[in-house]
């Protein structure tokens, strides 16, 4: 029943009334009005029969009578108010017409609105239908706040307000407060928000508000700041200028929002973009950033900037033996020690070089990762070449120390190529390059240096380039073949073995061991060749065997790593079976250097070999400058005398005292005692007075093709031919040795 | 403040607006609010007699029973009686006793005279 032709629907189909009114008269009047129009109306004839009334249903509006007797109106609605959940409900006191102070004690005491009584009751409908929709409204809006509030803490954000022509007006919301790490009731003013800001943060900070300010322009900026408790947050601060009539600036209103979580976020995927994850130093990406931006500004300042590309030296020999978890380790310890011998920065700076000042490319200077134990240094500055040789002094000398990792000591060399802007390349991919060609330089000199680019040794590098990509055709071609050096036992005149050398066959020409080797162990080459040689060896033992009785053994020279191959032995294994021959047909050979390098990694293999029957020559011996003490619990068979000692036999007294103690040393240990490098029959006279019968060198023969070796033995040692045959034959018995 | 007849003692515009809250009489409307106007009286006289008996008038109970009849009187369409209300209010809240029992001594008349104009429209 609409009986006004009001617009309802927004409201309660019949709102609720409590009237309060002493006047019964007046009680009766205005619930019989208020009825006929729609409400449903409860009287109370006092404020106190009010207030309880509310306890039992709770209205949508209250009529209050202000003048009562006892408890009037004023002191009703006051104490309406202090109910809770009355907070807000919408009160009508009524007052005579004349009676202005009611009007103010009526808003004092919280009432919504106050009416003057009339008997013109559609006035009071209207009034009471406004106050239903405007609470309404509000009510809403206090919802609507509530959610906002609610979902301004969960995005942990608030809002603020800044007058610019009230003191201290500026305010901060209670989920505003909260970002601050402040309680609803703290007060917090700018000087006191300004106080947690670092002072250099603060001082940007306050330049770009006085900034905004007098542009009357937009603030977005981030703010850090330290909590009261000490944590560090990241507050983002949006705001925007509030104008007043006159189209004047009156103040700023802006939102906080404390995006620590996502700045946090940002710096971890920027950290991890820019950054490499093992030595935290500046990663490829932002090597090749700086660079350019070195290059630019270079470019402009008309000045040279130097590239460092630094290579540890068999740094896979460590990642290998020690482990990869050691080999990070050292990583790590070396970027820290590069780091220190330039003016290393962390910063990444995206965009925000200019405008820096002329000298902002210095920023710029930093030692990257470029992967693997490769790092670079940027030098975005140098006077000369000679600035960044310096620089790469402090580098090989920061790597002299020796760093501690896996549980032992690791003596880490690197080899360090420069290359100069503009001189040696005008782009990062060239400087790269060619400081590379330097280090590959470096490499092949001996490692443990510097060396700056020049076009030279580009032409150089680029020989080996091709050198390293023939040899790994070699084998597929066949262009890889053994040569044999007989063993020679001078008491006996006869031949007791071979050393396999290998050759390399390139078309017409017969690369030499020491061009071809040591290319090979850098590149990792070694391993397939060396498992070919004992093939090889084991075929030709064969067919020697069955050529003319060959029974004795094979000599193959390996690398170490071979050695700590768990395979080895199988591969001897099937090497011999595929043949026919027995085990002990191959001999191993390994330098002492090599041997004393890796010995814990060696030793479990020489145990297995020797158990198999496949005897170990410790070939160089003499040369190393390790404890003979370990000879004593090594499974070896024979020691080689190294040719430098032999060489200055007769000439130096030093070289055959060095020969008589390897051979005592060997005699107590029950080890055969080969001297190498032989050439003249004097050097083979004393080395057979001093007990040493067994010999190799160019006296005999060089290493021969296994035909020709085959003919060798037909044509000079059966028929007892060769001079140093019949000197031998001449020699004086071997009994002396050990002795001066 | 001389004697009115029932007819203008009651603004007829009044009772237009209380009958048409009860169009039918349905609800007994009018007979109920002049009862209650009786009951209030019944009420409020013997308050403000006593208020008079006193050495000095209690204008407090003065200013509440002028002030309910005030509005009451208005409602049933009793203007003379309700403005003569209005004025005692007044002194009494200003304090002024001056004139204020002779005023008081009008308005019982007033009210006796709506009584009866009351009990005419019934």
């Amino acid at each position: 029943m609409l009986p006004t032709g009001q617009a309802l629907d927004d409201l309660p189909s019949r709102p609720r009334v409590l009237l309060v009114d002493d006047d019964e008269v007046n009680l009766l009047l205005t619930g019989a009005a208020l009825r006929e129009r729609g409400f449903e109306v409860t009287e109370a004839p006092s404020g106190s029969e009010a207030l309880a009334q509310l306890s039992v249903r709770a209205p949508d509006v209250v009529v209050l009578d202000a003048l009562m007797p006892e408890l009037d109106g004023f002191e009703t609605c006051s104490l309406l108010r202090a109910t809770p959940g009355f907070e807000s409900l919408p009160v009508l006191m009524l007052t005579g017409l004349d009676d202005e102070a009611s009007i103010n004690r009526a808003y004092q005491a919280g009432a919504t609105d106050f009416f003057v009584k009339s008997p013109q009751w559609s006035l009071l409908d209207g009034r009471l239908r406004y106050l239903l929709r405007s609470s309404r409204t509000r009510h809403e809006l206090e919802r609507s706040k509530a959610k906002l509030a609610r979902a301004q803490d969960l995005a942990r954000m608030g809002s603020f307000e800044w007058k610019r022509d009230l003191a201290g007006s500026f305010t901060i919301s209670a989920e505003g407060l909260r970002v601050f790490g402040r309680g609803p009731q703290d007060r917090l003013d700018f000087i006191s928000v300004m106080r947690m800001v670092p002072s250099d943060d603060r001082h940007v900070f306050l330049r770009l508000l006085r900034d905004v300010i007098a542009h009357t322009s937009v603030l977005i900026t981030d703010l850090p700041l330290t909590l009261p408790d000490g944590r560090q947050r990241v507050v983002h601060v949006e705001a925007e200028p509030e104008f007043n009539e006159q189209g004047g600036v009156s103040g700023y209103t802006g939102i906080l929002q404390d995006v620590t979580d996502r700045r946090q976020a940002e710096d971890r995927i920027r950290q991890l973009a820019h950054f490499d994850a093992l030595t935290g130093l500046p990663n490829r990406r932002q090597l090749i950033w700086r660079v350019e931006r070195a290059i630019e500004s270079a470019r402009r300042g008309g000045h040279e900037v130097g590239l460092l590309l630094i290579d540890l030296d068999r740094f896979k020999v460590i990642n290998d033996t020690l482990g990869h978890a050691a080999g990070d380790e050292l990583l790590i310890e070396v970027g820290r020690r590069l780091r220190s011998c330039v003016r290393h920065s962390d910063q990444i700076m995206e965009g925000v070089l200019e405008g820096l000042g002329n000298r902002s490319h210095r920023g710029l200077e930093a030692v990257g990762r470029l992967g693997g134990d490769e790092f670079v240094a940027l030098l975005p500055e140098v006077a000369d070449e000679r600035d960044a040789e310096r620089v790469a002094d402090r580098v090989l000398d920061a790597l002299r120390e020796p760093i501690f990792v896996g549980g032992q000591e690791c003596f880490v060399t690197a080899s360090v190529g420069i290359a100069i802007y503009p001189r040696d390349g005008q782009t990062m991919a060239d400087l790269l390059r060619n400081s590379d060609v330097a280090m590959y330089a470096v490499k092949s000199q001996g490692r443990n240096a510097s060396a700056i680019y020049s076009p030279q040794l580009a032409g150089h590098g680029k020989q080996k380039l091709e050198l390293e990509s023939a040899l790994h055709k070699a084998l597929e071609r066949n262009e890889i073949v053994l040569h044999y050096q007989p063993k020679i036992d001078v008491r006996a005149a006869r031949m007791v073995g071979a050393e396999a050398l290998m050759r390399w066959q390139r078309g017409n020409v017969l690369v030499p061991p020491a061009d071809f080797i040591p290319l090979a162990e850098e590149t990792g080459l070694i391993v397939p060749l060396s498992e070919w040689a004992l093939k090889e060896a084991a075929r030709q033992a064969k067919l020697w065997s069955l050529q003319f009785g060959f029974s004795d053994s094979i000599a193959v020279n390996l690398p170490s790593r071979l050695f700590e191959r768990t395979d080895l032995v199988e591969h001897i294994h099937q090497c011999v079976s595929a043949y026919g021959v027995p085990h002990r047909s191959i001999q191993l050979e390994i330098t002492e250097n090599n041997l004393m390098k890796d010995l814990q990694n060696v030793i479990p293999s020489l145990h297995r070999l020797n158990e198999v029957g496949v005897e170990i020559s410790i070939d160089d011996f003499g040369t190393g400058y390790s404890s003979l003490a370990y000879l004593t619990t090594l499974p070896i068979s024979e020691v080689k005398i190294d040719r430098t000692f032999v060489r200055d036999l007769g000439i130096t007294p030093q070289s055959s005292a060095v020969v008589t103690a390897i051979i005592a040393l060997a005699r107590a240990l029950g080890l055969r005692v080969i001297a190498e490098g032989v050439e003249t029959l004097r050097q083979m006279e004393v080395l057979h007075r001093l007990g040493c019968s067994l010999m190799q060198g160019f006296l005999f023969s060089k290493a021969l093709p296994p035909d020709e070796l085959e003919r060798w033995l037909a044509l000079t040692v059966l028929p007892r031919k060769a001079p140093w045959i019949t000197q031998a034959d001449g020699g004086p018995e071997v009994t002396r040795g050990g002795q001066r | 403040m001389t004697a009115s007849s029932p007819a203008a003692l009651l603004d007829p515009e009044a009772i237009r607006r209380l009958r048409e809250l009860d169009p039918s009489g349905g609800n007994k409307l009018l007979e109920r609010v002049v009862a209650a106007f009786g009951s209030s009286l019944e009420r409020l006289l013997p308050d403000l007699a006593r208020a008079r008996e006193g050495e000095t008038l209690d204008l407090t109970v003065v200013r509440h029973v002028s002030h309910t009849l005030k509005s009451s009187s208005a409602s049933l369409g009793a203007m003379a009686l309700s403005a003569r209300c209005g004025e005692i209010e007044t002194l009494a809240r200003e304090g002024r006793s001056e004139g204020l029992l002779e005023q008081l001594d009008a308005m019982l008349q007033d009210i006796q005279q709506v009584r009866a104009a009351l009990a005419a429209l019934l």
